[in-house]
């Protein structure tokens, strides 16, 4: 990476690190919004860029790192950073005991089955009764919206430093070689059992994180929220809009995407739904290796890479 | 199976493979029938048969790709055949795939560096190291002007040498060659023939899958012939050939 975009991206954390100073409260409370988008994204692309296991099951991480948190908190009043690390520690294990058995699928197998498990997960979680069954658990109140932007921001750094070090390092190319061909990688050395619990359970850790934080901001969880599949679907939508497989596309994918639902939301409150669709079928027909390949794309060909991405995908 | 083939006269030491009784069932096709031979260090074993016989499939079971029915398989001495893909892998045996298997979205050259950051243990561990290693193995398979390029703008004949070179990237002791020179020109093919001898002289053990019989009578020190999943005649190229099985075997394949 040339040292100038290094000074960029320092650049503009810091002055996303100064939001919760200089913004009004009701940005930073977007800004929470999007940063844990942004982490739940680049989350996703762990599993579903860079190996290409398209998980539906992340909400399940998402959930369990919910109901660590609230658990932990509500019920045996310990402080949010242990509950932070229950919540980690559920998701992990969680990772690890479906990815023996579900990683074994492939494609739009593996999809369905993970999916399966978020429904499954929001049901066990309604008759547990420490989780406040279908009513669900209120978490001690606080006013410190401040530290939840910096704990989030802190989150995505973290997440995006981990990913930057997967996309240079011998694990990363082991699952880009799992995603482009599991035969051949397995041929060739790389134990692709392994490699993908790894990339799942890593997953896992961010997502349940994030989870975690998004719990005792809102100070409120129900199963039905917790193990939402259509935040996983948001997850998939934000990494595919900004480019699956790369450090940097599922943080613009998500920042991008946050703003134009915002946007649409202020305006025009009951068609932003149907507008905020019709954005990203135009995205993937026109660029649908996202925004990543958009900007090289462009620079080398100009706008006809738009027209050419028609030509090269179509059926 | 009889002991002058589990210890070879000249070194007195163990052949670097040997398949005994390996046996591959799918459903009711049997495709590799009770198949036993040994593979020497250094040689080249041509593998071939008519289409269907099971060559791919021996070559499947060999690599781990796919499980065997029955039968043991031992590389160096010490059994394989329960081992997972990439442990053989690890312990030295690399192969190319009929159907070919590049990383479209890598280019040439990260395809290679992939293949030389795994394979056999004690490669290259960093992607700067892997790169210039994968930059060798492309220029030695004629692929270096096209390093740059990705997997998906390649034709066939590149995408074979790009298989050939990430094989090779492995450092393997055993190369499995499933159909490498396919689809190749005679110009081509000669260029591959060369390329192949010059690994077999820097040691390395090649067992070659191949219809094309010029390149198989100029590389192999011996032939195996594969039909219907088993095994009919083995021996130097110029005997085998004559074998009126072997000869039935093509002919009547031909007539049907
Ligand atoms: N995965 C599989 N499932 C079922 N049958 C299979 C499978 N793989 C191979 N076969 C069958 O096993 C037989 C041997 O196939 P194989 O591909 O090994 O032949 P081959 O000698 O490599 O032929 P070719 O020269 O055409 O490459 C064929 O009848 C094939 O249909
Ligand atoms: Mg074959």
């Amino acid at each position: 990476m040339r040292p100038r975009f290094v000074i960029l991206l320092v650049a503009v954390t810091a002055l996303l690190a100064i939001v919760p100073i200089v913004g009004s409260p009701v940005m930073v409370q977007f800004g929470i919004s999007t940063l844990l988008f942004a982490v739940l994204a680049q989350s996703w692309n762990i599993i579903g860029g860079f190996t290409g296991y398209p998980s539906f099951g992340n909400s399940v991480f998402y959930g369990l790192g919910v109901y660590g948190t609230a658990i932990a908190m509500a019920k045996f009043s310990l402080p949010f950073g242990v509950g932070l690390v229950c919540g980690a520690i559920l998701a992990m294990l969680c990772a690890l005991l479906i990815g023996l058995p579900v990683l074994r699928l492939r494609g739009q197998y593996f999809a369905i089955a993970t999916l399966g498990l978020s429904v499954a997960m929001a049901a066990v979680f309604s008759n547990i009764e420490i989780a406040g069954a279908n009513i669900g658990l209120i978490l001690p109140l606080t006013r410190a919206d401040g530290m939840f932007y910096e704990l989030s921001l802190g989150l995505l750094v973290a997440c995006v430093l981990c990913v930057f070090w997967i996309s240079r390092s011998r694990f990363g190319m082991g699952l880009i070689a799992i995603r482009e061909d599991e035969h051949a990688a397995a041929s060739m050395g790389v134990n692709t059992t392994l490699y993908k619990t790894m990339a799942l359970v890593l997953s896992a850790l961010f997502t349940s994180i994030a989870g975690g934080i998004h719990a005792y901001f809102i100070t409120f969880v129900d199963p039905a929220s917790a193990f939402d599949s259509t935040l996983n679907v948001r997850m998939v939508i934000m990494t595919v809009f900004g480019g699956p497989g790369t450090v940097l596309g599922p943080v613009v994918g998500a920042f991008v995407l946050s703003a134009v639902y915002e946007l649409l939301a202020n305006w025009i409150s009951t068609a932003a739904a149907l507008l905020f669709g019709v954005v990203i079928v135009v995205a993937v027909i026109f660029m649908p290796r996202g925004i990543a390949d958009l900007a090289a794309g462009i620079r080398r060909q100009g706008i006809s890479y738009l027209l050419q991405n028609i030509r090269r995908y179509r059926l | 199976m009889n002991a002058s083939s589990i210890t070879s006269p000249a070194t007195g030491m163990a052949p670097l493979l040997q398949t005994q009784d390996i046996t591959k069932r799918f459903q009711g096709l049997v495709s590799v029938n009770h198949v036993s031979f040994d593979l020497n260090d250094g040689e080249i074993l041509a593998l071939i048969g008519p289409n269907g016989a099971g060559k791919t499939t021996l070559v499947n079971l060999i690599s781990g790709t796919l499980p065997p029915s029955e039968g043991e398989l031992r590389f160096q001495g010490t059994r394989i055949d329960t081992l997972p893909t990439y442990r053989r892998a690890r312990l030295g045996i690399a192969r190319t795939f009929q159907v070919m298997k590049p990383f479209r979205d890598l280019t040439a050259l990260d395809n290679v560096a992939t293949a030389a950051l795994f394979g056999q243990r004690g490669g290259a561990t960093t992607r700067q190291a892997a790169r210039e290693d994968a930059r060798k193995w492309l220029d030695f398979t004629g692929l270096g002007h096209r390093a740059d390029q990705r997997a998906d703008a390649l034709g066939g004949p590149d995408l074979k040498r790009l298989e050939l070179a990430k094989a090779l990237a492995q450092r393997p002791k055993l190369l499995l060659l499933d159909e490498v020179m396919a689809g190749l020109n005679a110009v081509e093919i000669d260029e591959v023939v060369e390329v192949i001898k010059q690994i077999r002289d820097s040691g390395v053990t090649i067992l070659i899958v191949e219809h094309v019989m010029k390149a198989v009578r100029s590389l192999a020190d011996r032939v195996v012939v594969l039909h219907h999943g088993e095994l009919i005649a083995q021996g130097n190229a110029e005997t085998v050939f004559q074998d009126p099985r072997v000869v039935e075997a093509y002919l009547g394949k031909r007539r049907a």
